[in-house]
C-alpha cells in the first residue's frame, strides 16, 4: 500500500510499504477514506519530537471502513464506517475506567522511554513517534487499529466522512480545552492560536455558553476565520500588547479562561522571541513558551489556563509567581477523545456543530509532501488539509466534490 | 521496536568502580544531554560557527564521558557522590499496580513457568520439584546463563521469594510482594532482585548478561505483566504478523 512516511526533518514521502495485518484478536484493519495533517504532525515534520525513525508512517486523524476484523472484535463488522480516535486506549485499566482515555496504562509499549524524563507517560498514539508507542499512522491506504471495540465509533448512515473526520482529534481536543474552563454564563474565553484546534476551542466555548470569545493570532486569514466561523473578537499579537488589550476589553479584569492552542513552537515577538529561539536551537530549552507567558499574564485572578498545544520538555522564564499570586488553575494534556466522541457526533448530526467548515484543502495522498509544506508555511490561507488515499490523479481544489458518504 | 537495540545507557554499578560517583538516572541524563549537545556542536561547526560549535562539543563530550564512566571530576572536587554503594550485590526494585485482586496476580506469578512471558531476559523456567526450578536466561549477543533456583517463602496472595542454588552463572535472589491497593485499584506488586555478578575473566559473559538485567528492564517487564493480566496479552505496535 501507499503511505506517508517520515524520512527526516522537512522530509516526508509517499512510499510503497507492506499492507497491515491483524496482529491481535482485538484488531481491525481500516481502509482509510480520509485522513488529515494535524498541527502536531508539524512538530514531527520540524524535528522537535525525538524517537522518530526513518520510514515511520505518519498520521493520527483518520476515518474509513472496516475491511477485516480480529476474532475478538464484537462491536464492528466488515463494511462498518468508523471514526478512529487518535489516542489508543485499552478500555480496562484504571485510567480508561476513569475516562482518562489518553492516559491509558497499557496501550504504549514504549512507555519506559519517557519514564525518566516525565516520571510516567500517556498511552499510545497512531503515527506519533516511538515514545508514543511506535504505532503506524493513518496517512496510508490501510491501518491496523488495536483495541477496536474500545475506541471506535460507528458513523451513522448518510453522514459523509468529511463531516466527521475532525472528530478524530482536533474537534474533541478543542472541546476538551473549553470543557476544562468550566465556563459560566457571562464568561469571556480567550484563545491563543487560531489554527484548527483554536477554532474548535472557540466554537466549543461558544457552544458551552461563553458570552464572548477572543481569538489571538498573527495571520489575518486565520483571524478572519475565527471571526466568521466562531463569532470571535480578534487580536493580532504582532500589532498590540495582548495582555493590555485583553484587560481593556474586559473592564480591567482579564479573560475568565485562557486557552493555549499554540504549544511549543510559539513564535514570540521582540527580545523574548529571540531569547526562546536561541535557547531552543542550542537545546538549552525544548519548548518556546511565549504564548504560555501571555496567557498567565492576561488571565483574570482565580481563572483557568487550559493548555492543549503540545509541549515536550522544559521551558524557561515561566511566570510561576503570577500563577501563585493570581491563584490560577492549570489544565493540560492530550484529549480524551473517547469521552467526547458520542456527544460530539450527536452535535454534528443535529447540525449544532460544523467542524468541517474549517477544511480549506483537499488533496490526494500523493500530494502529502506538498501539503505538509503548505500547512507549515501557512500558505494559500491553509487552515486544515484533508488527504484522500483512495483518490487517484490530480489534486482536488477547495470546494470541489466532497468524499462520498459510502 | 526491540528494546535491546535501543541506545539506553546501562547501569554499570556491578563494576563497582570506586571512581563512580554519578548515580544511574543522572548518568542516563548525562549521556542523552551530552549526545544532543555534541551533535548541535557539530551542526554549528558545519555552519562555520567554530567557537560555539567547539564549546558545545566540549561540554557535550564532558557530559558523555560523565554518563558513560559514571565519574564526574567536578563532583570529585566537591566530594559529591550520588551512587548508593552496595557491598557486592546489584539490587533492583520496582513496583507496579495491576487492576486484579492479589490472589489472581499471585497465582499467575506462582506458576514460575509464566515468568518468561513478561521477563525479557528469561528464555525459560522449568518447574523441577515442589520448591525447585531450573532457569535459563539469554543476554546480548546470544550469551546465555542457567541456574537452579529454590523457593524460600510462599505465602498465597502475599509473597513469593526464591534464590539460586549451587553453581549459578549469575547468583541471584528475588522476592515479590502482593498487596491490595487502596481505593479498589487492584494489587500493588513490588519486586526486589539481587544479583551477584561474579568477578574475573570467567565472569565476563555473566557480567554482560547482568548488564541487561537492570531496573529499566524490570520496569518494562512489570508493564508487560500488567498488560498480560489486564488486557490478556502484551501490547504491540507491530503492523504485520512476523
Amino acid at each position: 500500500m501507499r503511505a506517508v512516511c517520515w524520512h527526516g526533518k522537512h522530509d516526508v514521502r509517499v512510499d510503497e510499504v507492506a499492507d497491515p495485518q491483524i496482529v491481535s484478536k482485538g484488531d481491525v484493519i481500516v481502509k482509510v477514506a480520509l485522513t488529515c495533517i494535524c498541527g502536531s504532525d508539524l512538530h514531527l515534520y520540524n524535528g522537535y519530537v525525538p524517537t522518530m525513525k526513518k520510514g515511520d508512517i505518519l498520521g493520527h486523524e483518520f476515518v474509513g471502513e472496516v475491511v477485516e476484523a480480529g476474532s475478538g472484535v464484537t462491536r464492528f463488522h466488515v463494511g462498518d464506517r468508523v471514526i478512529v480516535p487518535f489516542p489508543i486506549s485499552c478500555g480496562v485499566c484504571w485510567y480508561c475506567k476513569h475516562e482518562l482515555w489518553s492516559l491509558c496504562d497499557n496501550s504504549n509499549p514504549n512507555s519506559w522511554m519517557l519514564e525518566h524524563l516525565y516520571g510516567d507517560t500517556g498511552g499510545g498514539i497512531f503515527g506519533y513517534s516511538h515514545m508514543y508507542g511506535g504505532f503506524s499512522g493513518g496517512q496510508a491506504e490501510y491501518v491496523r487499529v488495536p483495541f477496536a471495540d474500545v475506541g471506535l465509533e460507528k458513523i451513522p448512515d448518510g453522514i459523509p466522512y468529511e463531516q466527521v473526520v475532525l472528530l478524530t482529534d482536533i474537534c474533541p481536543t478543542g472541546y476538551q480545552a473549553a470543557d476544562n474552563c468550566n465556563i459560566n454564563p457571562g464568561d469571556t474565553v480567550a484563545v491563543w492560536g487560531c489554527g484548527p484546534v483554536g477554532l474548535m476551542a472557540m466554537m466549543s466555548a461558544r457552544h458551552l455558553g461563553a458570552e464572548r470569545v477572543i481569538g489571538i493570532d498573527r495571520f489575518p486569514d486565520r483571524l478572519q476565520m475565527a471571526h466568521s466561523q466562531c463569532q470571535a473578537e480578534v487580536l493580532n499579537y504582532e500589532e498590540v500588547d495582548v495582555a493590555e488589550a485583553l484587560q481593556n476589553m474586559t473592564g480591567g479584569r482579564g479573560p475568565d479562561s485562557c486557552i493555549d492552542a499554540v504549544g511549543l513552537e510559539a513564535v514570540g515577538t521582540g527580545i523574548e522571541g529571540i531569547y526562546d529561539s536561541v535557547k531552543q536551537t542550542l537545546r538549552l530549552e525544548n519548548d518556546r513558551a511565549s504564548a504560555l507567558r501571555q496567557l498567565t499574564k492576561a488571565c483574570r485572578k482565580g481563572g483557568t489556563l487550559s493548555i492543549v498545544g503540545v509541549y515536550s520538555g522544559f521551558i524557561d522564564k515561566f511566570p510561576m509567581g503570577a500563577i501563585f499570586a493570581k491563584g490560577l488553575t492549570l489544565h493540560a494534556g492530550q484529549a480524551h477523545v473517547h469521552k467526547y466522541l458520542p456527544h460530539l457526533l450527536k452535535l454534528v448530526q443535529e447540525q449544532q456543530l460544523n467542524p468541517s467548515s474549517i477544511i480549506t484543502h483537499r488533496l490526494p495522498l500523493e500530494e502529502a509532501p506538498r501539503g505538509y509544506k503548505t500547512f507549515l508555511n501557512k500558505q494559500d490561507a491553509c487552515i486544515k488539509i484533508v488527504l484522500n488515499p483512495q483518490a487517484q490523479g490530480a489534486a482536488a481544489t477547495p470546494g470541489s466534490e466532497q468524499a462520498s458518504a459510502g | 521496536m526491540d528494546p535491546s537495540e535501543t541506545e539506553r545507557s546501562q547501569s554499570r554499578e556491578w563494576r563497582r568502580e570506586t571512581r563512580v560517583n554519578v548515580g544511574p538516572a543522572e548518568r542516563k541524563a548525562s549521556v542523552i544531554g551530552g549526545a544532543a549537545l555534541a551533535v548541535s556542536g557539530l551542526r554549528c561547526i558545519s555552519k562555520r560557527n567554530y567557537a560555539s560549535g567547539l564549546a558545545m562539543m566540549l561540554a557535550g563530550g564532558m557530559f558523555l564521558y560523565r554518563g558513560q564512566t559514571g565519574h564526574c571530576g567536578i563532583y570529585d572536587a566537591m566530594g559529591v557522590d550520588t551512587v548508593h554503594t552496595h557491598n557486592s550485590a546489584l539490587t533492583i526494585e520496582k513496583a507496579v499496580t495491576i487492576g486484579l485482586p492479589p490472589n489472581e496476580v499471585y497465582e499467575f506469578w506462582r506458576n514460575l513457568e509464566n515468568l518468561p512471558r513478561f521477563m525479557r531476559h528469561l528464555e525459560s523456567v522449568q518447574v523441577t520439584g515442589a520448591r525447585t526450578s531450573h532457569w535459563k536466561a539469554v543476554g546480548p549477543g546470544g550469551i546465555s546463563a542457567e541456574w537452579d533456583a529454590e523457593m524460600m517463602e510462599d505465602v498465597p496472595g502475599q509473597q513469593i521469594s526464591w534464590h539460586s542454588v549451587g553453581e549459578a552463572d549469575v547468583p541471584n535472589k528475588g522476592s515479590v510482594e502482593f498487596r491490595e491497593a487502596p481505593g479498589y485499584r487492584g494489587t500493588e506488586v513490588k519486586v526486589t532482585i539481587d544479583y551477584y555478578p561474579p568477578g574475573g575473566g570467567a565472569g565476563r559473559a555473566a557480567a554482560k548478561l547482568a548488564q541487561g538485567i537492570n531496573s529499566q528492564q524490570l520496569e518494562e517487564d512489570l508493564k508487560r505483566l500488567k498488560q498480560i493480566l489486564e488486557v490478556g496479552e502484551e501490547t504491540t505496535a507491530r503492523r504485520t504478523v512476523q
